[in-house]
């Protein structure tokens, strides 16, 4: 009993789904619906890989957390407090985001210190003190050399004329500088050259294993999915189908989510056929 | 010379409404026409103020920009709550105020007769400062008061413009530039982008207030149609400075937009000189900017197309 209590405030929730539907473009041709009532828990510290095909909804259920859109229906709780009805910008004091375009997460016309004196506030009240601080400087040129880019003596450009991989590995820096209670990566590496994906990945481990920042991380890559995080869930039409644990992650190979997928693939094919012979039969 | 100074004059005056369209057109990448209206607006809130009601020019000249800085947060509420079309609510804006104008003035045009405004003040400067009414000023001999509303109106310019760059600046300002360059990328850093563009638009429009009440003092007189056109003429200005400064930094496209508001007004004067028709000139302002709309576009076309020949 106490092994169980301790247990628990050791890995409190941090977030919570309940219920949550999402329809866009409701009664027209175009009518997507990629949540039907999804239900998840992640707890505190964990790295949870989400995985599914297109339009399964893993992309929408992050935007759904970050609060890109109002849901349709259910509650999301963040940190232990209701933010189902907080707008994007409000949540951000508790969300850093990555996002699969390297274009979305850097004001392109500016530059990487301008940017990243607006990751230095996100979340906290924007007065009239100066944005590019010495201390800001100071820390910005450490971190940055971390990098090994050669960024360093570049914080003038315009972050808009570095390469992709470049922007994204910012990216994540500035999602990251003030320590989020959440971080959220959709595909933060499918528009990257491989090289520069496997910077960026190794970047983004080793972020989250020195801040322990609990994370969800949406891909389309097995190799991602089984060399990193702790728990993997994959989504199918707007819902969770399966949730594998840390304990079983450790012994999961790519053939094993490859077959996985390969049988939602034919259960499909099946449904599709079975739906065309009664269409050809009864119509 | 009192032609040239006169020019200079005006073109310091109006590069306030410049810098107004700089804020809406390059950080918001709005273009907010709103400015026809706030401009007026500005004017005939300062005109009625000052003659009908003695303020003195100061606080005059100060409602002036506040005006400018209401009209400019309507247009902000429509964009932004109501989600009406930035073009639309500019319009809606522009041709509200028409009828609110009218309504201040009481009457389609105030002459500023035997009234105290920031040019009596400027006259009284400049025959202390110059000893006199006139004076020389490289082998020509001009009028002490145009000479010191030149210098006064560049030192207010000056001042604002430094203000403005320190304040795009601050934690605030840049939030704002990047609100306007890639909001999806400050909301998700925790910018609320509809405020910003409320308050940008606000800022823009009280510069433009600013702009039409110091422009009535110094051509003694609000007109109810002195607005029409006057956000091309802005737009031409801030094209005319990135062509000149370029738009690397906050402060190059601020410099660079009041010298191209300067030197609009110069060519303008100079064209008139020359007799162009007054009638034409919209029309020409408006082909400018147009020229200068597609022009770069064509360019790039140009060059693509020489080194595909090349190859």
């Amino acid at each position: 009993m106490s092994n169980q209590q301790t247990n628990a405030s050791l890995n409190p929730t941090l977030v919570k789904l309940t219920d949550v539907f999402k329809t866009f473009n409701a009664g027209t041709v175009n009518e997507v619906r990629p949540m039907q009532g999804v239900n998840l828990t992640i707890t505190e510290g964990s790295f949870v890989i989400v995985l599914g095909g297109n339009g399964s909804g893993k992309s929408t259920l992050l935007n759904a957390i970050a609060g890109s859109f109002p849901i349709d229906n259910g509650t999301i709780e963040l940190d232990g407090q209701d933010v189902t009805q907080w707008p994007e910008h409000k949540r951000a004091i508790l969300i850093g985001r990555v996002f699969q375009n390297p274009f979305s997460g850097t004001a392109p016309s500016m530059s990487i210190l301008d940017n990243f004196s607006l990751a230095a506030k996100r979340g906290k009240f924007r007065g009239l003190s100066w944005a590019h601080s010495s201390k800001l400087q100071d820390e910005l040129k450490d971190r940055v050399s971390e990098l090994k880019m050669g960024l360093e003596n570049r914080l003038d450009t315009a972050i808009g004329s570095l390469s992709g991989g470049q922007r994204q590995a910012l990216t994540l820096l500035m999602a990251t500088w003030l320590k989020p209670k959440l971080l959220l990566l959709d595909e933060h590496t499918a528009a990257l050259d491989p090289k520069s994906a496997d910077q960026v990945i190794a970047l983004t481990d080793q972020i989250i294993a020195k801040e322990k920042l609990t994370t969800l991380m949406v891909t389309h890559s097995m190799q991602q999915a089984i060399n990193l995080g702790d728990r993997i869930i994959m989504m199918h039409k707007g819902n969770v189908l399966h949730d594998v644990n840390a304990n079983e992650k450790q012994r999961l190979r790519v053939d094993d989510l490859l077959s996985r997928f390969e049988n939602v693939r034919r259960r499909e094919l099946l449904d599709e056929s079975v739906a065309d012979l009664l269409r050809l039969r009864y119509i | 010379m009192t032609l040239l100074i006169g020019a200079l004059t005006l073109g310091i005056i109006l590069s306030l409404l410049a810098l107004g369209v700089y804020i809406s057109y390059r950080i918001f990448d709005i273009a907010d026409i709103s400015v026809d209206g706030s401009i007026t607006f500005g004017a005939a809130v300062c005109s009625v103020l000052l003659v009908q009601m003695g303020v003195h020019p100061l606080w005059a000249t100060l409602a002036g920009f506040l005006s400018g800085a209401i009209a400019g947060t309507v247009s902000g509420i429509l964009q932004t709550h109501f989600k009406i079309n930035p073009l639309l609510s500019g319009i809606l804006v522009m041709t509200g105020l028409y009828s609110v104008n009218l309504h201040v003035m009481g009457r389609s045009n105030i002459p500023f007769l035997g009234t105290v405004t920031l040019s009596t003040y400027c006259e009284k400067l400049g025959n202390i400062v110059f000893g006199g009414n006139e004076t020389l000023l490289l082998g020509w001999t001009v009028s002490t008061t145009d000479l010191m509303t030149l210098i006064l109106m560049f030192l207010l310019v000056s001042s604002i413009s430094l203000v403005l760059w320190l304040f795009f600046h601050t934690d605030l300002g840049t939030a704002m530039r990047a609100s306007g360059d890639n909001p999806q990328m400050i909301r998700a850093l925790g910018g609320n982008v509809e405020y910003y563009k409320i308050f940008g638009l606000a800022l823009s429009n009280g510069l433009v207030g600013l702009a039409g009440a110091l422009w009535a003092q110094y051509q003694n007189f609000a007109d109810v149609q002195m607005g029409i056109g006057m956000v091309v003429w802005g737009l031409a200005s801030v094209i005319i400075g990135e062509a000149l400064a370029g738009t690397a930094s906050v402060g190059t496209a601020i410099i660079g937009t009041i010298i191209g508001s300067i030197l609009f007004r110069q060519l303008v004067a100079i064209a008139l000189s020359f007799g162009l028709n007054p009638n034409d000139l919209k029309l020409i302002t408006a082909l400018f900017v147009f020229a200068a709309l597609i022009l770069p576009n064509m360019l790039s076309k140009l060059s693509v197309g020489k080194r595909k020949e090349a190859l």
